[in-house]
């Protein structure tokens, strides 16, 4: 691409229909499908990084149908963990029996699927913002929990969100201790979280943190608040790499 | 059967009895025939026991084996198939009326001469068998034995010796005993590992400019540092030619191969990047007559 290329219109989220060719764009990737032969499709992939990904996708029809869809941030660099870490830029502040609410920028990534009617297979993933897309640690290196780890700041409102790069949550702390808390950091589990998009924002479910005592200990319990919207909910992001395994060696 | 039409018979050959059949064998008598015979049903409860021994090791394996760890499941299924041989041949001793309790002294002799002869079979399988209680490995951790310089992936622990796959990919074959004795060290069982290298600059680079590089093309370039916890940096030695520091950082543990190799790299590229002069020794040499 010469420097003198108008640039290209980024795609936004949703459904689209290839019956010969489609290229789709997001910042610094670029996406093409293209037909090959009867029933038989291309994908090629550039992404950020440079990395390359090409794919032959058979079909059973002479069309094929994509859904681009944001989804969880798990895979980049690599799928090991579903628990995610957000460290608040700023931290709360609760008094005794005190609850809050914040919204959130929280990374995503986003999923390229082949729609057959409802159901949905995952073809692609990529990461508009892969140096955000680091792990972190809570807890002794032997027996903590590895997380997705991002440092998030606050948004505004739902629609507050950066294209591509971040959906809004919303994160409600309840104080039921009897003293005050200061919270800086969440770690959840977002296997249970969906995440909706319309356009080319996002928005994910949000979560519910109550601060109490069990026994003589103070604990921060964590739940999925779904959210109520009427924005698209994004398919859920399957790895579906066949791995062959090693021969089992039981006889 | 036309070798059983007798006199004797009174319905002819087909109608002979078992026992009439075994008294007209010339020289054979009737005690004999059911020596025979509990033998033919003897090797028939045999039979029976190690295709059940078979059958019932292969539907363990089929549709319980997957869901449980591979060195249980591969000695669960040794105990399912050996305990099913065991009792059938108990049925079969107890089907020929075999007095045990004489075999069981003998046996008992028999089993201190084996053992001392045998002690480091033994020994092999004893250990085994701790090391299968214990559990200080399982299949499929990256271990370390220090004690004899291995490395490498567990792939099973067996009867008598447990194989490791070297990272050379060669297997090697170690007794149990060897093996439950030895100091072993676990690369995969904690949640993270640590790298870290060594990096030396010059006395006049100014530290805090050359950790601060480093810990941004770390950020940068290396997506499987962990940003939590951060890495660290330790002035470790003022040393002839330079400050050396230590960089440590931590990373998932199955990508080691990830950022330990990789982590001078990136050490010696930051400090390029920001013109920090990397020492290296020098010496001046004086000649006698000068």
């Amino acid at each position: 691409m010469s420097s003198n290329d108008p640039p290209k219109e980024l795609s936004r989220y949703g459904m689209y229909d290839v019956s010969e060719s489609l290229e789709l764009f997001l910042p610094n990737t670029t996406m093409k499908f293209e037909r090959v032969g009867q029933n038989v499709f291309f994908y090629a992939r550039t992404d950020s990084e440079g990395n390359v990904s090409e794919k032959m996708i058979p079909s059973k029809s002479d069309k094929l149908q994509i859904e681009l869809a944001p989804i969880m941030p798990l895979n980049h660099p690599a799928r090991r963990t579903s628990y995610a870490l957000l460290r608040l830029d700023r931290e709360i502040y609760l008094g005794q029996y005190r609850s809050a609410s914040v919204l959130v920028h929280c990374p995503i990534e986003i999923g390229v699927f082949l729609a057959h009617g409802e159901d949905r297979e995952s073809l692609d993933w990529v990461t508009c913002n892969p140096l955000g897309s680091r792990f972190g640690l809570h807890g002794p290196p032997d027996t903590g929990t590895l997380c997705k780890y991002a440092e998030v700041t606050l948004a505004t409102d739902l629609s507050d969100s950066t294209p591509y790069v971040d959906g809004v949550m919303r994160i409600l702390v309840e104080n039921t201790l009897s003293v005050g808390q200061t919270v800086g950091e969440v770690i959840f589990s977002v296997a249970g979280n969906s995440i909706y998009y319309d356009d080319s924002k996002a928005i994910l479910d949000g979560i519910k943190v109550t601060l109490k005592k069990r026994g003589v200990v103070g604990v921060a319990d964590v739940k999925t608040e779904k959210i109520h919207t009427d924005w698209r909910r994004s398919p859920v992001w399957e790895d579906s790499t066949v791995h062959t395994p090693a021969g089992a060696e039981l006889g | 059967m036309g070798g059983l039409d007798c006199p004797h018979s009174s319905g002819g050959g087909i109608g002979l009895s078992y026992s009439e059949f075994l008294q007209i064998l010339p020289g054979v008598g009737v005690a004999d025939g059911w020596f025979v015979f509990s033998l033919l049903i003897g090797g028939i409860i045999m039979a029976i026991g190690v295709v059940a021994a078979k059958v019932t090791k292969m539907i363990f394996y089929k549709y319980y084996a997957p869901a449980l760890p591979q060195d249980t499941a591969k000695n669960l299924g040794k105990v399912i198939y050996f305990g099913i041989i065991a009792i059938a041949f108990l049925a079969f001793t107890s089907s020929q009326g075999l007095d045990l309790s004489g075999l069981l002294v003998a046996g008992g002799i028999f089993a201190v001469v084996i053992g001392f002869a045998t002690q480091s079979v033994v020994s092999n399988l004893i250990s085994g068998v701790f090391l299968m209680i214990e559990k200080p490995a399982r299949h499929g951790d990256t271990l370390q034995l220090p004690d004899m310089e291995i490395s490498g992936t567990l792939l099973d622990i067996g009867t008598f010796s447990s194989r490791v796959r070297k990272f050379d990919g060669t297997v090697i074959r170690i007794p149990n005993e060897k093996f439950f004795t030895s100091n072993i060290c676990s690369l995969t069982s904690s949640t993270v590992r640590r790298a870290e290298a060594m990096v030396g600059i010059a006395y006049k680079e100014d530290i805090e400019q050359a950790t601060s590089a480093i810990k941004d093309e770390i950020r940068l370039t290396m997506p499987f540092v962990l940003a939590v916890p951060e890495p660290e940096f330790r002035v470790e030695e003022l040393g002839d030619s330079g400050v050396n520091i230590r960089v440590l950082v931590w990373h998932p543990q199955h990508d080691w191969s990830q950022v330990q190799p990789v982590l001078l790299t990136a050490v010696k590229r930051a400090l390029d990047k920001a013109g920090i002069e990397i020492p290296f020794p020098h010496r001046v040499i004086w000649q006698a007559k000068e």
